[in-house]
Formats: structure tokens, C-alpha cells, sequence
């Protein structure tokens, strides 16, 4: 029974409004209702020291591993900024292994509440490069990006976005 | 019926042809106001802060080089593109908008100032007003961010990722 009532908030909250924005699959109630011990979803949860994020920018890294999330004390969520250290990246870029970069978050795998009461979440964990002064490192950002940018002022990332979610 | 057509055909004539002078985005202004108006109250309050005739007479009253205007329809409705000779420039674009947008709301019980973003760095400025969103760059950025080639091609650029050097 209470498996069948945490199911009915799940799916409310996936079909609240724009729900899983993701680059493939759309998880509908129907699969969970299969399995019992399968359906629950994984609970996910911030962006904090340790954890690697994609970059979704041709700035010239390809990961970066969060070194401290610029606000808030369990961690960041979409839209805040970290302070990352790039692991892995393209060999002719202007970003190199080992530099310390600021980023915003773009995309997060942690659902994050709209103001009509949807939630939205992705498949990933993005982040776009910034500088000091926050202007992006890059020219072009790839892969959807949400309006939850333009509230926290990072207008200049959704203007060199390709797609808004 | 017939004048909604006509400035609806006028427009779309207008975002065919990319860049446009003062002239014909006026026309396509007008155009736009009179389908506006028809379709619906909140839109016209959304276009309290700045005008887009205001915004073009205070980028001329400035002197800011280059102005593009750019009509968009996913997150806001025009894009305005300005090049400023300095960085001290740039930053002065940005409070000539802020005191016009204070100018115009004086005696109002509050203010509601648009949003910028970049003004400590100088290099880009957004200037959020709604449903005008006001870009101003230096020589520098202009050529190194390529704005107009994202914004100008109808459908979302789907090229593959171009390392920046």
C-alpha cells in the first residue's frame, strides 16, 4: 500500500508540468508499476565536492569535478555556481586538465520546483564554464537548458543556448 | 481582420531579411503591437519596462555602434545588439537604459529596475527589461561571441561542436 502511494507522488510530480526533460527516455508510471522493489525511483540529490559533471560548452574541458559549491551548505542545484577542477579535456582548447574554473549549473539530475508547482529534472549533470567575472568561457552551450537561468541572471548562457527547455 | 494579416505578412517579410534597418523594425513593431493588443492584456504590461522605440533612441543618444535588432520568439520577443568603442562605454549603455527605465516609472509607488548582469567586468552587458532583452558588447566580444549568426538563423543550429581556440 504505501508503495502504491509514494507511485501517485512520483507520477504527479513527473507529469506535474514539463517533468523529465532528458536528451532519451521518458519514464512513464506504467514501467513502475511492474516491479515493486524496482518502480521507486533513485532519490537524487546536490551537486557537491567529489562529484563530475559534463561540460555542455566549447570552452575545451569535457568533465570537471565540483571542488565547492558557491552557495548553499548541502550542496549546489540548477543554476548555482561551483567551483570545479577540470578532469578530462580536449587537447587544443583553451581550458586545460588541471585548471580551477567557475561554472553554473545547467542541467541537474536533482529535480528542481517551478513557481506553477511542476518539477523539472534531467538525465545529467551539466555545467557551462564561466570566468572570474562570470562571462562564459565558450561561445556556443549544447543541449537544452532551462528558464530557471534567466531568474538567477545567468541570461547571457541562455542566449548562447541552442535549445530552451 | 485584414490589418492583422497585413502586419503579420509585414513582419514575417521582415525576419526574413536578417539585418534589418531602424525603418522597417519600426513598421514590424507596430505591426506586432497591433496583434498584441488584440491577443491579450498581460503581454502589453510585460512591455512596461522598456520600448523598443525608447531602447533605439537611447542607443542612437548614446552613440553605441552597430545596433541589431532581432526578433525571437522563444524566451523574449526582440534582441537588441549593441557595440560600445571601451569598456567605460559598454558600462554607460547600461546606465543610460537603467535611468530611462527610472525616468519612466517616476512618481510610481515602485520601481521595478530591468535586470543587468556583467556591469563590474564592462565586456558584456545584458539588460533584461521583459520582453526586450539589450546586449552590449565590446569589439572584442562582439567578434568572439557571434551572436547574430545563433540568433539570425530561423531554427536552432544543430553544427557539430567547433573547438574555440
Amino acid at each position: 500500500m504505501t508503495n502504491t502511494v509514494t507511485l501517485n507522488h512520483l507520477g504527479r510530480s513527473v507529469f506535474g508540468g514539463l517533468g523529465n526533460i532528458s536528451s532519451g527516455s521518458l519514464r512513464t508510471s506504467l514501467d513502475s508499476t511492474w516491479n515493486n522493489f524496482l518502480s521507486q525511483q533513485q532519490q537524487r540529490t546536490f551537486i557537491q565536492m567529489r562529484t563530475v559533471l559534463k561540460v555542455v560548452d566549447n570552452s575545451g574541458a569535457k568533465k570537471v569535478m565540483c571542488i565547492q559549491a558557491l552557495k548553499g551548505k548541502k550542496g549546489a542545484r540548477l543554476g548555482d555556481t561551483i567551483v570545479a577542477s577540470v578532469k578530462e579535456a580536449h587537447p587544443n582548447g583553451k581550458v586545460k586538465k588541471g585548471e580551477v574554473v567557475y561554472g553554473v549549473v545547467v542541467r541537474a539530475a536533482m529535480q528542481r520546483g517551478r513557481c506553477d508547482g511542476s518539477e523539472v529534472k534531467f538525465d545529467d549533470n551539466a555545467v557551462v564554464l564561466l570566468d572570474k567575472q562570470g562571462q562564459p568561457r565558450g561561445t556556443r552551450v549544447f543541449g537544452p537548458v532551462p528558464h530557471e537561468l534567466r531568474k538567477k541572471k545567468h541570461l547571457k548562457i541562455l542566449t548562447l543556448a541552442e535549445h530552451i527547455a | 481582420m485584414l490589418a492583422a494579416l497585413r502586419s503579420r505578412a509585414l513582419l514575417h517579410h521582415s525576419s526574413s531579411s536578417s539585418f534589418s534597418n531602424l525603418q522597417q523594425w519600426k513598421l514590424g513593431f507596430l505591426g506586432l503591437e497591433r496583434t498584441r493588443s488584440s491577443s491579450s492584456i498581460e503581454s502589453n504590461k510585460a512591455t512596461e519596462l522598456l520600448n523598443l522605440q525608447e531602447i533605439e533612441q537611447i542607443l542612437s543618444d548614446v552613440k553605441a555602434d552597430d545596433i541589431r535588432v532581432i526578433p525571437v520568439r522563444q524566451h523574449c520577443d526582440f534582441m537588441v545588439i549593441a557595440t560600445g568603442r571601451s569598456t567605460w562605454h559598454v558600462k554607460n549603455i547600461a546606465q543610460a537604459l537603467i535611468y530611462k527605465a527610472k525616468q519612466k516609472q517616476k512618481g510610481a509607488q515602485r520601481i521595478s529596475l530591468p535586470s543587468v548582469e556583467g556591469q563590474e567586468g564592462g565586456k558584456w552587458v545584458v539588460i533584461d527589461s521583459g520582453t526586450v532583452i539589450v546586449h552590449a558588447l565590446d569589439e572584442k566580444a562582439r567578434a568572439y561571441y557571434n551572436l547574430e549568426s545563433l540568433w539570425t538563423t530561423e531554427t536552432s543550429p544543430k553544427e557539430p561542436s567547433s573547438q574555440v581556440k
